[in-house]
């Protein structure tokens, strides 16, 4: 008997896929804002706490709370940063509201964020803002951030559904509002349908479809490719943050593409091209130490420059500051590079720009509703509160923040909900059928062609674009989009199985890489994470846009939706006049 | 160690299912920069797709990839092949001391049951409408806590402990760890209740101090030296009358 025939039916008031900052922080603010009895169930892909990347921050908070910052300065640094792209409603909030998150942090769950000798909060310098603003736990502040979140959520009764993975948003039959989420519990590969009367979506983006990538390897859109089958609006799809200093450890190493820390070419690290030379300062005056949108097409660029198949990326040299040194000061990454066979300290690291956070997302007003009734988002899965670039130490605000938010309003609105909705059981079972389309196919290897995707992403559809790349990206897409559909998985054994995660997480990834080069293709101007070629300049920012894609009937359609500038307008600032530009002492 | 470089690796990796346990062997091509976690991805993307195992970050952050190589626990993700290798053959099974759900992925809920009937979170003082209190980075007693803050509970400790394969209901090394940690923190409420929740049975007296735990943590940590100082504490606490254990 195949899996499709046995669907386990669970039911719960209040579902949340994931649990990076997002989930664990709604888990919490949902029990302490929900009536009483209400069941709250969790569910993850990997392990609670374990799996996602909020676990991997290493940089840090950004908080307003530093000697002179202010909400209103945060807030300034965030729409600048996004090129004044974001949702003002939503940046303002993350803003506001970053700074109880993080009195909530240390004083109710327990994190210890650094101090200064006085024993005030430590706040560091970030690239791309004006003030000491990033609270940070030496340079692990995600590990304590979940940590301790994650002893918060299992201490307290909380249903777990571990390794389970969401793989359909089921509506009811009328489509007016979300019915339950159809899963696989990857542990047994069997179906579980979940109905509950509110569920957040937090599963965290993370744009894998790249050769190069950081996010955590269970990483695959799953949310947002669930989120375009059910026909919701998504934003700044186009908007893929490139981490500058990926290591290059070749395509069989799972180590290749993880970040090598941004502080190494803030302490002088040096970037040295094929040709053994610096080329940074050909790019920009601040040379290694420009942002990292900067520095990824300045690496970009060199590497198309280079023929040698020898050497694809350039190297990140650190031995003129003295080997000890660098040895003393970023042990993390001497030790880290050491363990794949590199030595960071007295010798040359090969790096590329790696595909690193997602800006896009769903479209969410600022309690985390989305269009659909019943749905949530929050976390990286949601669009608009970066726009079209975030900054670093943005990221885990964002999603602690806006978990929290949604925890509390799912509380409140699961009030006014009557019983649980019944689904559209055809719907259903097309969800498990198309699961299930490997399962009858004939058997053979998977990791093949998702290489061939990342190829196809990073060369047509990477840091550097133009119409005739992404139009010639588009059709390798869809060829290999179609080849998935003719590859199969043995249905022999569906426990723990791997490679049908492997199929459906490339499923996955082809439907939301046909929507970034869609939308890449729409944006008709070079913002932050995106540049285009063959239209370098940002245009007008009194005219921006932002890119709106929605499938309905299998075709992705694009829009363009004006930037209401609610609270700021372009060339404007709410800083109070004679407010200095920036806080942050040069060195 | 100077032996050339093997074109392939021999990998032996014990397998289990429902239907019990077996070594499988496999041929697995020696590439450079080759870790742990690289060879079993290679077998289940290449050679047998039912092979299971468990990572997520592949950095040594997330504690998700534990597994028994030669018979020692180390994080897959971050052990290079070169440093464990036999000659060409390596062997790889599921981590000690908790049960198997299928090859080389483990039920960690055990360990983290522990963690929690350890006391092992904060419990609060103060509340998010204060603000983040002033503490001193380099005070005694926040230099305790700060010793063993960075553990990514990967269960390498649990795995390595003897007296946790002697006694399944002991806390284990790494609970018992962050019990102290948190017993430390100026910010946490209620010091007794660490001490009544480490003290009984299953608690931090049943440790031989063979340090394992010690010898095998990826990060350097020494939970060891954190269950002498519950030892010392319990002890200290009973002695003053005021401990129930």
């Amino acid at each position: 008997m195949g899996p499709e025939q046995n669907i386990k039916r669970h039911d719960t008031d209040i579902l949340i896929l994931g649990t990076g900052g997002a989930g664990l922080f709604a888990a919490l603010h949902a029990q302490q804002s929900a009536p009483p009895d209400t069941k709250i169930t969790i569910a993850v892909k990997g392990l609670l706490g374990k799996c996602g990347c909020t676990r991997m921050v290493q940089g840090g908070y950004n908080v307003a709370l530093g000697p002179g910052d202010t909400v209103e300065r945060h807030f300034m640094d965030t729409i600048e940063g996004g090129k004044w792209l974001p949702n003002q409603q939503m940046a303002w909030r993350l803003c506001e509201e970053a700074v109880v998150r993080v009195q909530e942090l240390e004083n109710e769950i327990g994190c210890f964020f650094d101090r200064n000798p006085d024993g005030t909060l430590h706040h560091k310098a970030f690239a791309g803002q004006t003030a000491d603003r990033t609270v940070h736990k030496g340079d692990l502040t995600g590990i304590e951030i979940i940590n301790r979140l994650m002893e918060q959520v299992l201490s307290r009764p909380i249903e777990r559904l571990q390794e389970h993975r969401a793989i359909g948003l089921i509506p009811t039959r009328d489509g007016a509002a979300l019915a339950g989420v159809l899963m696989i519990d990857m542990r047994t590969g069997s179906f579980r349908f979940v109905r509950a009367k509110t569920v957040l979506m937090a599963t965290g983006g993370g744009p894998s479809m790249y050769k190069y990538h950081t996010p955590s390897g269970d990483k695959t859109m799953d949310g947002l490719a669930m989120a375009l089958r059910a026909g919701l609006p998504l934003r700044d799809m186009e908007m893929v943050q490139f981490h500058p200093t990926g290591l290059l450890a070749g395509d069989h190493s799972r180590m290749t593409g993880t970040v090598l820390e941004e502080g190494l070419r803030g302490a002088g690290g040096q970037l040295i091209s094929h040709a053994r030379q610096r080329f940074m300062f050909d790019h920009d005056d601040r040379g290694e130490r420009a942002t990292r949108d900067v520095v990824s097409r300045g690496i970009y660029a060199e590497m198309r420059k280079n023929n040698n198949p020898e050497q694809e990326g350039v190297f990140i040299s650190m031995a003129h500051l003295g080997p000890e040194n660098v040895r003393r000061k970023f042990k993390g990454m001497v030790q880290r590079c050491a363990d794949s066979g590199f030595d960071l300290a007295a010798g040359l690291v090969e790096v590329v720009p790696t595909a690193h956070y997602f800006m896009g997302g769903v479209v969410v007003d600022v309690d985390t509703h989305t269009a659909l009734e019943g749905l949530y988002v929050a976390g990286e899965d949601a669009g608009g509160a970066h726009g079209s670039n975030r900054l670093g130490g943005n990221g885990v605000a964002n999603s602690t923040v806006y978990g929290g938010v949604c925890g509390d309003t799912m509380g409140a609105d699961i009030r006014k909900m009557g019983t649980l909705r019944d689904p559209d059981e055809d719907k259903l079972a097309a969800e498990v059928e198309r699961a299930c389309h490997p399962l009858s196919r004939k058997a053979t290897v998977v990791q093949p062609l998702r290489q061939k995707l990342q190829e196809a992403m990073w060369e047509d559809v990477g840091v550097l674009r133009t119409r005739t790349g992404m139009e010639r990206g588009l059709k390798r897409i869809a060829e290999i989009s179609g080849e998935l559909m003719d590859l199969g998985v043995s249905p022999e054994n569906l426990a723990f199985n791997l490679t049908w995660h492997d199929w459906l997480n490339m499923r996955s990834l082809c439907d939301v890489s046909e929507v970034i080069a869609k939308a890449a293709l729409e944006r008709e101007n070079s913002r932050g994470a995106h540049f285009r070629e063959d239209f370098p300049e940002a245009g007008e920012l009194d005219a921006s846009y932002f890119t709106v894609a929605q499938q309905s009937a299998g075709v992705v359609k694009m829009e363009r939706h004006a930037v209401d500038f609610s609270i700021v307008r372009p060339g404007e600032t709410i800083l109070p006049e004679g407010e200095p530009e920036t806080l942050v002492i040069s060195t | 160690m100077t032996k050339p470089d093997p074109l392939h690796l021999d990998v032996t990796i014990r397998r289990s299912d429902h239907d019990g346990s077996r070594d499988a062997h496999f041929q697995v091509p020696a590439r450079d920069n080759q870790t742990i976690l690289d060879v079993v991805s290679w077998i289940q993307q290449y050679a047998d797709p039912t092979l299971s195992y468990r990572f997520a970050c592949r950095v040594g952050m997330c504690g998700s990839c534990a597994m028994m190589v030669n018979g020692e626990p180390r994080w897959a993700c971050r052990t290079h092949v070169k440093k464990v290798l036999n000659g060409s053959k390596v062997h790889i099974a599921p981590l000690r001391n908790l049960p198997v759900i299928k090859d080389l992925v483990v039920d960690m809920d055990p360990f983290f049951d522990k963690w929690g009937q350890a006391e092992g979170r904060h419990h609060p003082t103060q509340t998010r409408d204060d603000p983040v209190p002033r503490i001193d980075p380099e005070g005694a007693q926040r230099a305790e806590a700060n010793a063993g803050i960075e553990c990514i509970n990967c269960s390498v400790c649990y795995a390595a402990c003897d007296t946790v394969a002697g006694n399944p209901e002991y806390l284990g090394p790494a609970a018992l760890q962050r019990a102290w940690t948190v017993f430390n923190d100026g910010k946490n409420a209620d010091r007794q209740a660490i001490l009544d929740a480490v003290s009984g049975s299953s608690g931090c007296h049943n440790c031989h101090s063979m340090g394992s735990c010690t010898h095998y943590c990826p990060n350097d940590l020494n939970p060891m030296q954190a269950i002498t100082g519950l030892k010392r504490e319990t002890v200290k606490a009973f002695i003053r009358g005021k401990s129930n254990a």
